[in-house]
């Protein structure tokens, strides 16, 4: 299935989300709303072959005021990458995590919760992954990180 | 003047002997451990030691010094009583084994002197009692260690020495069935025509594979596997408590070879022509006996580095459905050729 | 992982120095006798922060940065984010140059599956097949530091090409050295088929089915191991892999000897594909001509957009995801490591699994703990 195969059985789906290609013709980007992308993931799984979550994180906006939660899923099949975009609000950023329907989600997860705040809903186990215990609750990778050179394995450890 | 009976029978001198082998075997442990990391270095295509001394024959000295001037760590949960014993009761327990083993022999006029410390009616059962003291060794430095690594291994260790002193064991009551007693020196002399390696080949290589594992060598040596368990049982031990376990271990290699060489290859036995000479008589027995007691070494050695390392399960699987049936088959062997009148 | 412990269990940090993997990561095991009962993967003690140090240096000081990610197979790091910067830009590469990539990237391929097979056997006791691996890999680490100008860490690409053509009499230099490569990996193959304990180890140890590989999101040799043909360089080719033939090895078993079983073929196919680049690469310019892109191109302004490229590693697949704003240094840069999500499956892998087969199992995943955690 190519591109655009793919962007007719979304759109045909879930009419809200809008499609754009990106750098080639087998690159999409879409944005979807927070509250629905777990059912997103979960119709992209079972009916379209994108079965390879490649990463998720998130991207820090603070003069829009917003995090964005990025989603790169791939699939073995076919060779389409769609990039899907979840906008949270900075202060408050909260989503539903999908550790339900990718499973290797969960550590993606974890690290895009230690580094810029992002709540996950449901999510199995979130705890620190990479950062020490000190760190939690500074947001490190945040644009307005105010700790380095303070606050680094050189002082805390 | 006194007759060289009176000489060999004297305690007093028997024990200066004893104490002059035990030096001799600490010399050759040492010889044996530069030995191996030369063999070991030409197997894997690089140079070993080279820089210490000639060829880094002085390299074991370097190391010796190291171990002797590091400082000895023990655990502040460690039992201190068993901790410091241990090491001691392992290399006591080698030791022992030395009293009974005979280091060659001396011919004059058709006469045979052992060179041992002791002369003893049952010393092959006196050498592999000695050797499996070393378990209780063992078990004292898993317990008092306080260590999880060091428990591991030696859970490891007891599973693998019941399994494999039981083949080694029949192996030893078939070479004595066929010589007809447990002294060693009578089993090294019953050898006379005719090898018993050659007479019972199947006991011979059960005799061999028990041997290694008895020894801790690879492919068994989980007890002291580096890459699960650290160090294994020995983790906890530093400078020359270590030096302790070390030497033991090599000490025991050499002389599980030697019984290897005595009960299996033929011992000193060469064709009475070329003994009758008195000076030949003194040299050549023992620099046979010594030298196919270096063959098995390098054959040991040479087995270790070739080759991965086996699982415990395997390693007891190994034991207890392979070697055993063997080993009975090779009694049942023995047996037969003795009640055949061969 | 429960850490309450039954009276017959334990618990064994097999703690963040061992001997047993390259890199520190802690694995909690709770162990029933010699049985893993539960275990759990701890990182972190590598985190260097390069997503952030990323967003504070420009684009070329980031190559250098970025080498640093896997420092064994570190030209594919530089491929994935100078290929980034290149979609971004619009950058044409010069045909050339990229065979040079291709060739630089195959021969890190090729060491860095000699390393990961010669670690593997020293894990599992067979020290000489370790001593053996290095001494070949020696060669191939002159032919790359001939090439690039050092061994690890080479620093070698730039936006639009790379920093220098290759040397004089390279293709007598890779004619010699691969005709001893190829002995050595005839030698490999052999001592690994006919060596009865390393079976023994081996085989039906670690096993992973096709669709629990896919569930579980792993990618590179043990998703190639269990029978998915999932390579990018044939599936979304780059560089110049639509020219040149070669096969995607796979095998059907998903064991740990399956998964070694792949490196020794992609090795062979890696020596097969240098050659075909040797016989077809072109003379012509390194850069694109008629453009500021060239050796020194120190302050660049990339124009805003956001681009995901992924290349293969030696360990799976690459990725990176670079968020640019205009100026000359990048708003957000994402590193995909290829084992992130392999170390993630080994808790689930461990399940009643002998102690001495977390190494084997581990060990045939390849690891390289500096990428898991950057």
């Amino acid at each position: 299935m190519d591109s655009k195969s793919v962007m007719n059985a979304i759109t045909s789906k879930f009419p809200d989300i809008h499609f754009v290609f990106r750098e080639s013709d087998i690159r999409i980007t879409g944005r979807v709303r927070a509250a629905k992308v777990v059912e997103v993931c979960q119709y992209l799984k079972e009916e379209v072959e994108f079965g390879h979550l490649c990463c998720e994180f998130g991207v820090d906006y603070p003069e829009r005021n917003e995090i964005e939660v990025v989603y790169v899923i791939g699939s073995y099949e076919h060779p389409v990458i769609l990039t899907m975009k979840a906008i949270l609000p900075r202060d408050n950023p909260e989503i539903e995590s999908v550790v339900p329907v990718y499973w290797n989600a969960n550590w993606y997860e974890r690290e895009t919760h230690e580094l810029f705040g992002v709540q996950y809903l449901n999510h199995p186990d979130l705890r620190p992954l990479v950062l020490t215990e000190e760190l939690y609750g500074e947001w490190p990778l945040r644009k307005d990180y105010e700790g380095f050179p303070n606050k680094t394995a050189r002082n805390l450890v | 003047m006194m007759h060289l009976e009176d000489i060999l029978i004297n305690p007093l001198l028997r024990a200066i002997l004893g104490l002059c082998l035990m030096g001799v075997v600490f010399g050759g442990a040492c010889v044996v451990i530069w030995f191996e990391r030369k063999l070991s270095a030409d197997i894997q295509q690089r140079y070993g030691p080279m820089r210490v001394g000639p060829h880094g024959l002085l390299q074991l000295v370097a190391d010796a010094i190291k171990l002797f001037t590091k400082e000895d760590i023990i655990p502040k949960n460690a039992d201190k009583l068993l901790f410091v014993s241990a090491p001691i009761l392992l290399l006591g327990s080698v030791f022992l084994m030395l009293v009974a083993m005979p280091f060659g022999a001396i011919i004059i006029n058709g006469e045979t002197y052992v060179i041992a410390a002791t002369e003893m009616d049952i010393s092959v059962l006196y050498i592999e009692a000695m050797s499996a003291i070393s378990i209780i060794g063992i078990f004292m430095v898993a317990y008092s260690a306080n260590n999880k690594y060091s428990v591991l291994g030696a859970f490891r260790n007891f599973a693998r020495m019941i399994g494999y002193e039981v083949p080694l064991g029949i192996c030893i009551v078939s070479v004595a069935i066929m010589a007809g007693s447990l002294n060693i020196v009578e089993i090294a002399e019953a050898q006379s025509p005719l090898w018993f390696a050659i007479k019972q080949p199947i006991g011979f290589a059960v005799f061999f594979i028990a041997l290694m594992a008895d020894m801790g060598r690879l492919p068994f040596d989980q007890n002291e596997s580096e890459e699960e368990l650290i160090a294994g049982v020995i983790t906890e031990y530093s400078s020359m408590r270590f030096g302790y376990v070390f030497f033991a271990e090599y000490i025991h290699l050499i002389l599980g070879s030697m019984l290897a060489v005595l009960l299996f290859l033929g011992g000193w036995n060469l064709p009475a022509a070329l003994t009758s000479n008195t000076i030949l008589g003194i040299i050549l027995p023992t620099a046979f006996f010594l030298g196919k007691v270096v063959l098995v070494i390098l054959a040991v050695i040479m087995v270790r580095w070739a080759i991965p390392r086996y699982r415990i399960d395997q390693v007891v699987d190994l034991s207890w459905k392979r070697l055993l049936p063997l080993a009975l088959l090779n009694l049942g062997w023995v047996i037969a050729l003795g009640l055949l009148g061969v | 992982m429960d850490e309450t412990v039954k009276p017959s269990e334990m618990i064994v940090h097999l703690g963040p120095q061992h001997p047993m993997m390259p890199g520190p990561f802690r694995l909690n095991a709770k162990l029933k006798g010699e049985t893993v009962v539960d275990s759990e993967v701890d990182i972190g003690w590598i985190h260097k922060g390069i997503e952030k140090i990323l967003e504070n240096k420009t684009y070329l000081q980031g190559i250098t940065i970025v080498d640093r990610i896997c420092y064994l197979a570190a030209i594919t790091n530089e491929e994935a984010y100078v290929g980034c910067v290149e979609k971004l830009a619009g950058i044409e590469v010069p045909e050339r140059s990229q065979y040079i990539r291709v060739i630089v990237e195959e021969l890190s391929r090729i060491q860095s599956h000699i390393l990961g097979m010669g670690e593997y056997a020293s894990f599992l006791g067979f020290v000489s097949m370790f001593m053996y691996t290095i001494r070949d890999r020696e060669d191939l680490m002159s032919l790359i530091d001939s090439i690039t100008g050092a061994r690890i860490t080479h620093s070698f690409l730039r936006f639009g090409g790379v920093k220098q053509d290759l040397p004089d009499n390279f293709a007598n230099d890779v004619k010699y050295v691969f005709g001893n490569i190829r002995k050595a990996v005839d030698q490999y193959e052999e001592l690994y088929a006919t060596d009865r304990i390393y079976k023994a180890r081996t085989v039906g140890i670690g096993v992973v089915d096709a669709d629990t590989a896919k569930d579980l999101g792993v990618s590179g040799p043990p998703l190639r191991a269990t029978g998915v043909a999932f390579d990018i360089r044939k599936d979304e080719p780059y560089l110049v892999y639509n020219d040149l033939d070669f096969k995607v090895c796979t095998h059907t078993d998903g064991d740990v000897y399956a998964r070694i079983q792949v490196r020794l073929d992609e090795i062979r196919e890696s020596m097969y594909i240098i050659e075909q680049c040797l016989d077809q690469i072109p003379s012509g310019p390194l850069f694109p001509e008629g453009t500021a892109y060239g050796r020194r191109t120190p302050i660049m302004r990339v124009p805003a957009g956001e681009v995901f490229h992924r290349v293969e590693d030696p360990r799976g697949e690459m990725g990176f995801y670079m968020v640019s704003d205009g100026s000359d240094k990048p708003y957000r840069v994402k590193v995909r490591g290829p084992v992130y999500p392999t170390l993630q499956t080994l808790p689930g892998l461990l399940k009643g699994v002998p102690v001495a087969d977390i190494v084997a199992i581990a060990g045939s995943m390849d690891t390289c703990t500096s990428e898991v955690d950057r």
